[in-house]
């Protein structure tokens, strides 16, 4: 009655078999190192940012919030994979908690949270340039990896965007170059200069930027 | 099954990922301002820069053809769904297969590119629309996502036939050309005996050995090969048991193997769908498409109360004098049991298969228990009351071969009511 479809056909009730079935398939699958990627790059940015240890106070309250924040993102790419049903109608209480339990996990913009939280620890530091740097650097490919995991894309997906990463690589250079610059004065309006040419300089460049994409990349 | 084609508008917004990237490059950009350290304005560059870079055409419209590859499918059945995008330049292109209810993804639900193909498996039998199909456009730098969504068609899905390869034959045939064996001389091949020659005869069915033997010439007999007619009833009144072997689905599976099996024996089949007093029918044919026709018939009836005409008021057309009449039923509806009666008594060949695969749970207080043996004596009684009345009733699990339960009527041929034995 119908053209035959060419497709995997389900094997025999083993368990065995199908729970090796399943280990493979998570394993071949690209979300799955991209989930993986996301969640240590979420941890050693929150460990890069707290190390040598907290200063001031409120520091343990937003560690304890940056936590939260990569503990929901994790969960979040982590079950992102599980069906929700149409309806709850009927089901045991428990397979509605569940639910429940994965509806809520995904609306809150963990990743956001994570990230304003670790730059809000790396504050509670003295200026330390090229430390930030190479924090800014591993937030954006925590970034990235979290995008990977939840879109499905391969990391391949991200080569048109190797160019501007380049350049925003030597911005973030540039950036601790001038943190690391010696005070003219010991004034605050000193730092407040530094800091106002260093967003001048982003700022200019991400004016440019959009002539020279349209143009080559 | 045709291809359908639509130009729909596409829904652009800005991505989860350019979300957090926003976040990153302004909260950076405020901690450098707030706390003046200039190294938090590097830490901000990336983010702000990836952002202004991502600008690219976004088409306001695209062109989606959608075809299944079948709009008929049995029970379990893979059916494959080929998309194709057009119009959407050098976008990336995702597409979420969101099945409708009962049917199952075969594989991945997702897939990437400007065609593809995605599998369905229907897990129940029914008219199910295949579901939505999610299109998302990303540009090439993630920043921006193009929705579209498309309604996909609907598809019939048949409920999987049972097995059975032996049929129940009557015992007085029609007088039309088919496979069965009747109880009279005629032109088949199967040899029934010899007489002598009368003038007329053709030489070639002329028996020699015979002829020598006897000193007379005798000829060799054949019996005649008739077909009949067969109406399936299915009494979709009362469907109890558990989802997916209910006794409608055991008796619309079995109906589907019994459409097969007479059909394939050159039988006039056509069904009778009972419900609530009413019926749905088609009236007895033959061929391939009938048994479609059938099924159809029967999935046209599952809207869950009567429908078409009166049962009592069916035409000659629907049920034939002289047919075989399978019934499909839990007997759990009196009035059914009732018309089964009427049925017997003007004269049709009955034979009852009890699809009831369930019973009343069992509990603990004794009057619980007490109705559950009543409910079961009921039962009892009126299958005893059918078989009484020369019904025979065989009981199916929905497992098993149908032609386990019939093998005592497979063998010789089901009498008819007035038939001498």
């Amino acid at each position: 009655m119908s053209r035959q479809v060419s497709a995997t056909q389900p094997g025999p009730d083993d368990t065995t078999a199908t729970w090796a079935g399943l280990g493979r398939a998570a394993l071949a699958s690209p979300t799955m190192y991209s989930t993986v990627a996301a969640i240590l790059l979420g941890v050693a940015c929150t460990v890069w940012a707290e190390v040598p240890g907290p200063r001031g106070d409120g520091a343990a309250f937003v560690l304890f919030l940056a936590i939260v924040c990569l503990v929901g993102s994790a969960l979040r790419l982590a079950l992102a994979g599980v069906p929700m049903p149409e309806d709850m109608f009927l089901l045991p209480t428990g397979l509605q908690l569940w639910l429940n339990f994965l509806r809520y996990i995904r609306l809150p913009p963990w990743e956001e949270g994570a990230v304003i939280t670790i730059l809000w620890l790396e504050v509670f530091h003295s200026s330390r340039p090229w430390h930030t740097a190479l924090l800014g650097a591993a937030l954006i490919a925590y970034l990235m990896a979290v995008h990977l995991a939840e879109s499905g894309a391969r990391p391949a997906a991200l080569r048109p965007q190797v160019p501007v990463l380049a350049l925003g690589a030597c911005l973030l250079a540039l950036g601790a170059g001038i943190a690391m610059l010696p005070a003219v004065t010991p004034s605050a309006g000193s730092t407040l200069l530094r800091t106002v040419a260093a967003l001048a300089v982003v700022a200019a460049a991400g004016l440019v930027l959009p002539y020279i994409t349209t143009r080559r990349l | 099954m045709a291809e359908q084609v639509a130009k729909l508008e596409v829904r652009w917004r800005l991505s989860r990922h350019a979300y957090r990237l926003l976040t990153l490059g302004l909260a950076a950009a405020f901690i450098a301002t707030i706390a003046r350290r200039p190294e938090f304005a590097g830490v901000a560059a990336p983010a702000l820069l990836l952002l202004a870079a991502g600008r690219g055409t976004r088409p306001a419209a695209v062109t989606v053809h959608t075809q299944a590859s079948t709009g008929r499918a049995f029970e379990g059945e893979l059916v494959a769904l080929d998309a194709r995008a057009e119009g959407t330049g050098d976008l990336l292109i995702r597409w979420t297969l969101h099945p409708g209810k009962g049917l199952d993804p075969a594989g991945s639900a997702s897939a990437d590119g400007a065609r593809v193909r995605l599998l369905v498996r229907p897990e129940h039998w029914g008219r199910r629309q295949l579901g939505t199909l999610d299109l998302v456009l990303r540009d090439r730098w993630r920043l921006t996502e193009g929705h579209v969504s498309i309604a996909l068609p609907r598809i019939d899905c048949y409920p999987h036939p049972a097995e059975q390869q032996t049929q129940v034959v009557l015992s007085k045939l029609p007088n039309r050309l088919g496979e069965h064996k009747a109880r009279t001389w005629g032109d088949g091949t199967e040899f029934a005996g010899i007489r002598q020659y009368v003038p007329g005869d053709r030489q070639r069915s002329i028996n020699w050995p015979a002829s020598t033997r006897q000193g007379r010439l005798q000829v060799n007999m054949f019996t005649a090969e008739r077909s009949q007619d067969v109406v399936l009833l299915a009494d979709a009144t009362s469907d109890v048991g558990e989802p997916g072997f209910s006794a409608l689905d055991l008796a619309l599976r079995g109906a589907a193997a019994a459409a097969r099996a007479y059909l394939a024996s050159r039988d006039r089949v056509g069904v009778i769908t009972y419900q609530w007093g009413g019926a749905t029918w088609l009236a007895p044919g033959l061929g391939k498409r009938q048994l479609y026709k059938i099924i159809d018939t029967m999935l046209a009836s599952d809207a869950g109360w009567a429908q078409g005409s009166s049962f009592q008021r069916l035409p000659r057309a629907a049920l034939p004098p002289g047919s075989l009449v399978i019934v499909f039923s839990p007997l759990l509806d009196q009035r059914f049991v009732e018309t089964l009666r009427d049925m017997r008594e003007r004269g049709f060949t009955l034979l009852v298969i009890d699809v009831l695969n369930a019973e009343p749970p069992t509990r603990q207080r004794i009057v619980d228990r007490l109705a559950r043996r009543i409910w079961k004596m009921e039962q009892e009684a009126i299958r005893f009351s059918l078989r009484e009345l020369g019904i025979p009733v065989v009981r199916w699990d929905g497992v098993g071969s149908l032609d386990l339960p019939l093998a005592p009527y497979t063998r010789r041929p089901l009498l008819q009511s007035g038939t001498r034995r």
